[in-house]
Order: C-alpha cells, then structure tokens, then sequence
C-alpha cells in the first residue's frame, strides 16, 4: 500500500509516495536519490545506512519512513551544503580513514551526533561511538584518528 | 627518507573526496532508464535434482519481463575463476550458469526481471519447483568415505584432486631428527565480508551485444568469463570500469551467478537488468576454504628443521571454483617454502561436498598453513627454550638466495631478517614480561608469527593472468590522464599509481588524473588481488609515463635547442640538465605539439614543425619481470580474561618488506585493515550451518561476528622494511595480503604465553580458553 507523506531532508519538504511499511533508507536512495546512504546489509547489522534523524543517529534500514514524518532527516549530502566541507569530511580525508569508502558516510553521520554532544570525546568515547558501524577495511585506526581530529577543529 | 618528490609520501586519495560526499560511483548506485529488477529463486535443499518446474503463472503476471530457469541456459561448464583462461587445463570446470542438479541450499534454480522489485519477488513465487532431494554430506572426511553421496558424476569419493610436494628425502629427515613435533590444526570458514554488496547491471543492445557494470575485482576477467559462458565473442561483451568499488578482499574475484544471470535476462527482455545481493546472498557465495591440517616437524639438537610433513584435507565446497589453485598456495607459501629444511613432503586431499562454495579471501590460502606453521614453531621453542625471533632467523631464506618457489629467479631484495629485528625491538620482545604477568583474573602474553614468502603478483603461478597495460596522456595545461584496468577496491592504486606516474613525468601528483574506461578502451589488466597491484600495475604505469616523456622530450627539442637525452622534466618543467634556467612548463610543450601547424601570433606566424605534432601519449602492455617476495612479522600482545574466556589483543607491531613505501598513509591503512580481519578470523568470524539443510545461519552481521571499533586495539604500530626492489617501480613490491595471514597464529601464541592454554582451532572462543583451563 503506498502513502502520500511529507519528509523533511537535509532542510527541504518533499511530498513523496511510499510504501506503508518501507524502510527510511529505500526511500532516500531511489525515491529522493540520495545515494549517499548506503545499504550495507538492511538489518541493523552494519551502520552504512545511518543517517541523523533529529540530531540523532539511526539506522534508516531499520526506521519505518512513516515514523519519520515531521522530524529532521539530515543525510550526508546535508552537510557541506553549501559546498565546504564539513571538519568530519576534511578530516576522513586527510588522515587516510577513506578506503573503499563504502562504510564512510554512515561512520560520519555518527560522529556528527558525537561531536554535537561532546566537544572533545576521548578515544574510549570515539570507539564506542561508531561500535555500532562496520568498516572492513581500514581497522578503524584512522578513523578514531578523522574524528579526533575534527574534534580538535581539524 | 629518499631522493623523490612524490613517491614516499603520504597523500589523500584522489577518490576520498567525492566518497565523504556521498560516492556517487559505486556499481550499487548506477540506474539506466527503463531498467528492470532481476533477482534470484534459490534452492533450499543442499542437494537435490530439479524434477520439474513450472514458471508459467510467474511469466503471466504482468510486470515479468523475462524468467530464465535451467533450460533457458547455455550449457556450457565453466569455473568462476576470474584470473585464469576460462578453458585453462588448470581449473575444474563444473558449473552451469543454473543447473538441473543443486549442491548447496541457496544455489539459485531461476531468475526473474520485472518492472519493479517486488513484482519480481512476487514472481518467484509463483514458480513452482520439484525437487528430488537427494542426501547431502557436509563434512569433508564423510564425502570421501564409501558410500557417501557423490556429488559430481564420475567424482569417486568426492575427491577433485590429490596434490602433492616433495623435496629431499623425509624418512631420512625424521631419522636424523632428535625431536618430533606433531599437531593438527584446524581453521574455519569465513567471509570477505566487503560492504558494498555485488551488484551487476547488464544492457543488450539491440544486436546482442551486452553491456555490464558490476561490482567485481577484475574487469578483462569478468568480460572474459561472461562473454564465455554466454558462449559470445569477447567483443560481444563490454565490461566498463567503476571509479572504484565498495571492498572485495577476494569476495569479489570470480564469477557470480547474478553477472550471467543480468545477462540472460537482458537479452531476453532487451532492456537493461539490475541484479543486487542481499547480504544472505553475499555471505553465501563465496568464503575462506576450511581446512584441516596435520602437520610433523623433525628438530636436530641444535635446533635444526631436519624434515617437514604435512597433510591438508581441503573443503573445496560444492564446486571447485578457486580451491585447486587456493590448495596449490597453501602448500607452497602457507606451508612449505618459507623456511629453509632439506626434506619436507606435502600431501593434499582437495574434496567436494555440499557445503556453499569457496572462493578467494586475501591471503589465499596461506592462512590456514600459516596458522599450522606459526602454531607449532611457538610449541617447538617453547618446549627446546629456543628465542621464537631467532629460531625463524636461523630458518629464513637470505638475500640473494634462490627464489625458494620458482629456482629462476633470486630473491633480489630480501628483508624478514629486517622485519624480524625492527619489530621486535619497537615491541620490546626482549624486555617482555613474564609469560602469565598480570595480577588477578586478568593475563597478559606475548605472541609472535612470520610469513617469511610471499607474493608480487601471480608470476611463476600455473596459467594465471599477469600482464598489465597504462595509457598516460598529456593535456595541454600541463596535466595527465592516467588510464588502466585496475579496479580500486579500496586497496589505494588510485593514489599510488598517480604517484608512480607523477614521479615518473616529473610533474605534481595533483597533475595525474586516473580515469575510467571499459574493456574496448583499456589495456587488458589482470585482477586486483595477489598482492599485485603497486608492483604489477606501477610497472605498467610507469612504463607509459615513461614511454609519455620520451615524446615530451623530443618535442622539446626545438624549443630548448637541446638534443632529447640532455632534457629532464622536474617539478613540471622541461629543462636542460643541469641547467634549470634554460625551461620550458610541460603545458607549453603540449601546447606546441596540440597546436594547429601554422600559428598566428601577435608576433607573426610561427611555425612548428610537422614531426612534432601529435598528442602526447604513452602506452605499455607488459608483464612484470618477476615475482619478488615481501616478507613480514607479527607481534602481538593480549590480555585473557580467565573468568571468562574473553581475549582483548592490546598492541600489535606489523613488519613487512615492501620494497619502497608508495604511500605511507595507504600502507598503514592496509595494515591496519588485515588486522582487523585476522582478528576477527583469530578470534571471533565463523560461518555456521544447520546441521540438516546445510542452510547458512550466519548469513547477517548480528550473527557473524566481526571486530568493531571496540574490540580493535589502540595500539596498532606499522614497521615499513625498504630494501628497494631492482624490479620494482621505485623499488616497490607487494604488500595487502600478509598483515592478515599473521594475526592469528601470533594471537594463538600470545593466548599460550599469557594462560599456558594452546588453542589449534580457530577461532579461539572464550569456550575453548574455559576448556582448556578445565573451567568447563
Ligand atoms: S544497511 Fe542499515 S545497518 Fe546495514
Ligand atoms: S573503508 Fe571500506 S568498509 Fe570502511
């Protein structure tokens, strides 16, 4: 059964159809293309999907996109919106924590809620952060180094 | 620090600025208008013969475009193998793209494309199997037994082959030995785990000719093995290169069912067809090969190998696919060929059962001998109070000596005694603690582990891909378009092979772009895989940089007044050597051979001269000269909890020779990431089944269990050996694949040292450290 409903994305309304019972993710990819959230497994398994819903992480496989409605959705393309880079973003870069980069948008969008909490989380505080996010291919090294990092002002 | 300006430095990767925005150009992201939705009916016997299927109420349902099921496709057997010829005499060829016979629960039977997804699921539905289950086997020591099921016609007791190695004389090594070591060591089956599931998109056009983008490790070979089970040309398949791909480590290195399958449909339906995994179906297509190892080592007093044997009985899946190459390198740089002994022998048991299938993991094969190896050099010193540093000093290979796999080649550049030494002093491996410190419940221990071989490439294996080719080409403001078939896996060639070429050029890494293309376009390449890629590919790339300058030179020539061998390009200017006032910028010279052949300037005309014309462009297509190998040791310390079993690894010290560090932050990321793999194999990842159906029950990441930001230590230290490699661009050599072959035997000693418990099964859970502590 689909639904008429009024998401607002990265600070814009869209009045889109949808399955009743869809997950968030499947609508920011191919109803509103927001590729930048990934499905990395569609069971709460692997955080590539996470986006910020009211300034917290979730994992959209996993949140009905009705129970989404009149709350703030922000995707990675939400940050550096106005085309600079968001501190998360610089600092990925810079310290290498950028691989294959599958996992990356999902790794920021949790350290966006960190850092949005914390000022200056410490290592422990980083690492069970993002203990719900999985990346395979950097060990995580550099990224607790990226979000230390833009903690610090980058 | 060396003489370079690019090479040896640590730069952001080109691609990790479009991927923290969102990484627009992974497979799993492409959309061609009017395409359909493909996906998958899986069997949910592990063996069984398909007696009959009807799909007719599926095709009636509006919105099926096409269904293909056993009979719709070319029967012809094939091996998934992306790396080796598809009719080469070294891979089994067993496979259909479906079968009327299933052998593992979860092969596909049929595939739908559809208007929608969920038209497409519904579909499946609506085919209605018959199945004939017949009796599976899952254990490979059953499948070889009398009477066990067969699961391939005319395949007597499932056995695919029996391998051998052999060198001296054995009975006279044991002989001569004064002590006898023997163990068994077992290692489980896990998965490559790469987080961008594989996906494929497949357009026929209107004359047959398909189109195919896919989330795969090697573009020539997903061409090739497509075009041949389709039974087309090669040039009736087109395979384009993605920017990069969402992680592979193997998982990504042969044939999948969805490529053919997108395929079929598309011609059928001509349109194009988008097929994409869900995770269960990633975790089930390809693993890590179980194995099962005995191995016996002959000690002299003095504590000299005096004879090595071994025996490996080798879970080869329901098809052979990757395992008889997988076992060939288990044997040679897992088990045999890494320490000096006079006398070894090898025999390996490679056998079919109806477990899902097997296929390539980084490391290949080398960490289930590694383990073996690694594990019962700790016993052996432990016991005889030998150093574990200087008892795998003694047994090394040197500098110089024969290559121990391949007696054509030395080993040119040669650094484990380096690997050994640095790492154990950043360590502290003298000055470690006690075995068992650690007051209270909690004990901490000291492990190590070597892989003494290892690879640059496939050079030297049977009938395996290895040449590579680059296109570089010099735009006229100064910059340089870099192409070649390689696939970034994450694996980093985006940056280093830029580096490479800028080095070369003798222009700014920020110069070089690397761009796409597909297989009409690009050089044929071999696979991102064998730790191949800066060695391999960056001879390639450098050969047409080089091959790009020399042209630069000779246009030059009448610019500068001066003959091509007395130019040099540096810092992006072409110059007299020795003479840095006397330049020109690499954009002017492009200019001059892009420009039309008469100028007019406010000057006059001026002329350029017709020899000079041209873009300026340079190619190669090469193989690699030969194999070096890498070499590397780990050292690892943990903490055991003996309350409860639990493991924490809390610093790890990795060495490796590489020959010459490319790209210091790429480097240790590579590090970084075998880590966290051997790890999870060490201590946590296991692929389990249902007893009955051989159905997977790990087929998610809540119940496959792999290493978070938690469970990683905080102190991961890499060591980079640089014994600058003759044959290597900038004296380069291979790297990805050891860092995760080592963990887990340097882990399993560790646990030893701190709680006296030797584990040799993987992965060591905290069940196995309770029962060895008579705890449970
Ligand atoms: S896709 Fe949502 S947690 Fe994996
Ligand atoms: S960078 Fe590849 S999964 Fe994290």
């Amino acid at each position: 059964m689909m639904q008429l409903v009024t998401l607002e994305v990265n600070g814009e309304q869209h009045e889109i159809a949808v399955e009743a019972d869809g997950a968030l993710l499947a609508v920011l990819r191919d109803g509103l293309g927001l590729i930048g959230t990934k499905r990395g497994c569609d069971t709460g398994g692997c955080g590539c999907c996470t986006v910020l819903v009211d300034g917290r992480a979730v994992y959209s496989c996993m949140m009905y996109t009705l129970s989404a409605q009149g709350r703030k959705i922000t995707t990675i393309e939400g940050l550096a919106a106005d085309g600079k880079l968001d501190p998360l973003q610089e600092a990925f870069v810079n310290t290498g924590a950028v691989q294959c980069g599958y996992c990356t948008c999902g790794f920021i969008m949790v350290a966006k809620q960190l850092l949005s909490e914390t000022n200056n989380p410490d290592e422990d505080a980083i690492r069970h952060a993002i203990a719900g996010n999985l990346c395979r291919c950097t060990g995580y090294h550099k990224i607790v180094e990226a979000i230390r990092l833009a903690a610090k002002g980058g | 620090m060396n003489d370079y300006s690019v090479i040896g430095r640590s730069i952001p990767r080109p691609d990790a600025w479009e991927k923290v925005v969102g990484g627009r150009g992974y497979p799993v992201n492409l959309r061609l208008p009017g395409m359909l939705h493909g996906t998958l009916l899986r069997s949910p016997h592990p063996h069984a013969r398909i007696a009959g299927m009807d799909a007719s109420r599926a095709l009636a349902l509006p919105g099926v475009k096409a269904l293909i099921t056993p009979a719709d496709v070319p029967r012809i057997p094939y091996s998934a193998t992306f790396f080796k010829p598809a009719t080469s005499a070294a891979v089994v060829r067993d496979m259909l793209i479906l079968d009327g016979t299933v052998r593992y629960a979860g092969q596909p039977v049929a595939a739908v494309a559809a208007t929608t997804a969920s038209i497409a699921e519904h579909a499946l539905e609506l085919i209605e199997v018959q199945y004939e289950e017949l009796p599976a086997v899952f254990d490979p020591e059953e499948a070889m037994r009398e009477g066990a099921p067969e699961i391939h016609a005319g395949v007597r007791h499932n056995v695919i082959g029996r391998p051998t190695y052999s060198l001296g004389d054995i009975e006279a090594g044991f002989s001569a030995a004064d002590h006898v070591f023997e163990g068994v060591y077992e290692t489980q089956r896990v998965h490559t785990c790469y987080m961008e599931p594989r996906v494929c998109v497949a357009d026929a056009d209107a004359q047959g000719r398909v189109t195919v983008y896919a989330s795969v490790q090697h573009l020539f070979g997903l061409r090739e093995k497509l075009a041949f089970v389709l039974g087309l040309p090669v040039s009736s398949v087109r395979a384009v290169q993605p920017p990069y791909i969402g992680g592979g480590f193997g998982g990504k290195l042969d044939l999948a069912p969805i490529e053919p399958l997108a395929a079929l449909l598309s011609l059928r339906a001509r349109r194009p067809v988008r097929i994409e995994q869900s995770r269960y179906e990633d975790f089930i297509t390809s693993s890590r090969h179980p194995a099962k190892v005995y191995l016996k080592t002959g000690i002299s007093r003095d504590g000299q190998f005096t004879a090595r044997y071994a025996r490996t009985l080798l879970d080869a899946s329901a098809y052979a696919s990757e395992a008889p190459e997988v076992i060939r390198v288990h044997s040679r740089f897992g088990l045999m060929l890494g320490y000096r002994c006079p006398n070894a022998k090898w025999e390996g048991t490679l056998v079919y059962t109806n477990n899902m299938p097997g296929g390539a993991f980084r490391g290949y094969g080398a960490p289930q001998g590694c383990f073996a190896v690694e594990s019962q050099i700790d016993e052996i010193c432990e016991k005889l109070g030998f150093d574990p540093v200087e008892f795998r000093l003694k047994h090394a290979p040197r500098c110089g000596d024969p290559h121990p796999s391949n007696a054509a080649w030395k080993l040119d550049s040669y650094g484990f005694d380096e690997c050994l030494v640095r790492g154990a002093e950043r360590f502290g491996w003298r000055s470690r603690a006690k075995a068992a410190s650690g007051r209270g419940v909690k004990k901490r221990g000291f492990g190590m582990a070597a892989q003494p071989l290892w690879v640059s490439g496939c050079l030297g294996a049977p009938d395996t891909y290895e040449h590579s080719g680059a296109i570089v080409k010099l735009n006229t403001d100064g910059s340089a378009d870099l192409a070649t078939a390689t696939i970034d896996i994450g694996s980093g060639q985006t940056a280093v092979l830029c580096q490479i070429a800028a080095e070369e050029l003798g222009i700014s890494v920020e110069a070089v772009r690397l761009s796409g293309g597909s297989t009409d376009t690009l050089p044929v390449d071999a696979a991102t895989h064998a730790s191949r890629t800066t060695y391999a590919s960056g001879i390639a790339v450098k050969a047409a940089a080089a091959a790009a300058k020399k042209r630069l030179l000779e246009v030059a020539e009448t610019m500068l007044e001066a003959s091509a061998v007395d130019l040099e390009v540096r810092e992006g200017m072409v110059r007299v050597k020795g003479a840095s006032a006397h330049a020109v910028p690499v954009a002017d010279v492009v200019k001059r051979a892009e420009s039309p052949f008469v100028q007019i300037t406010s000057k006059g005309t001026m002329q350029t001269v017709l020899a000079e014309k041209g873009t300026i462009i340079g190619t190669s297509s090469l193989a690699p000269p030969r194999n070096p190998s890498p070499a590397s040791a780990q050292f690892i310390e943990v903490e055991v909890d003996t309350d409860t079993g639990e493991v924490r690894v809390l610093r790890a010290v990795y060495a490796h020779d590489i020959g010459r560090v490319v790209n210091l932050a790429g480097a240790e990321g590579q590090v970084e990431g075998g880590l966290q793999q051997g790890i999870g194999y060490a201590l946590m990842e296991n692929m389990r089944f249902e007893p009955e159906t051989g159905a997977c029950v790990t087929a998610d990441f809540l119940n496959y269990k792999m290493p978070t930001a938690v469970e990683m230590p905080r102190s991961i230290e890499s060591i980079f050996v640089e014994t600058d490699e003759p044959s290597g661009p900038f004296g380069a050599k291979g790297l990805a694949e050891p860092c995760l072959i080592v963990p887990a035997p340097a882990i399993a000693n560790a646990i030893y040292n701190a709680v006296g418990v030797r584990v040799r099964s993987l992965p060591i859970t905290p069940e196995k450290i309770l029962a060895g502590l008579g705890k449970i």
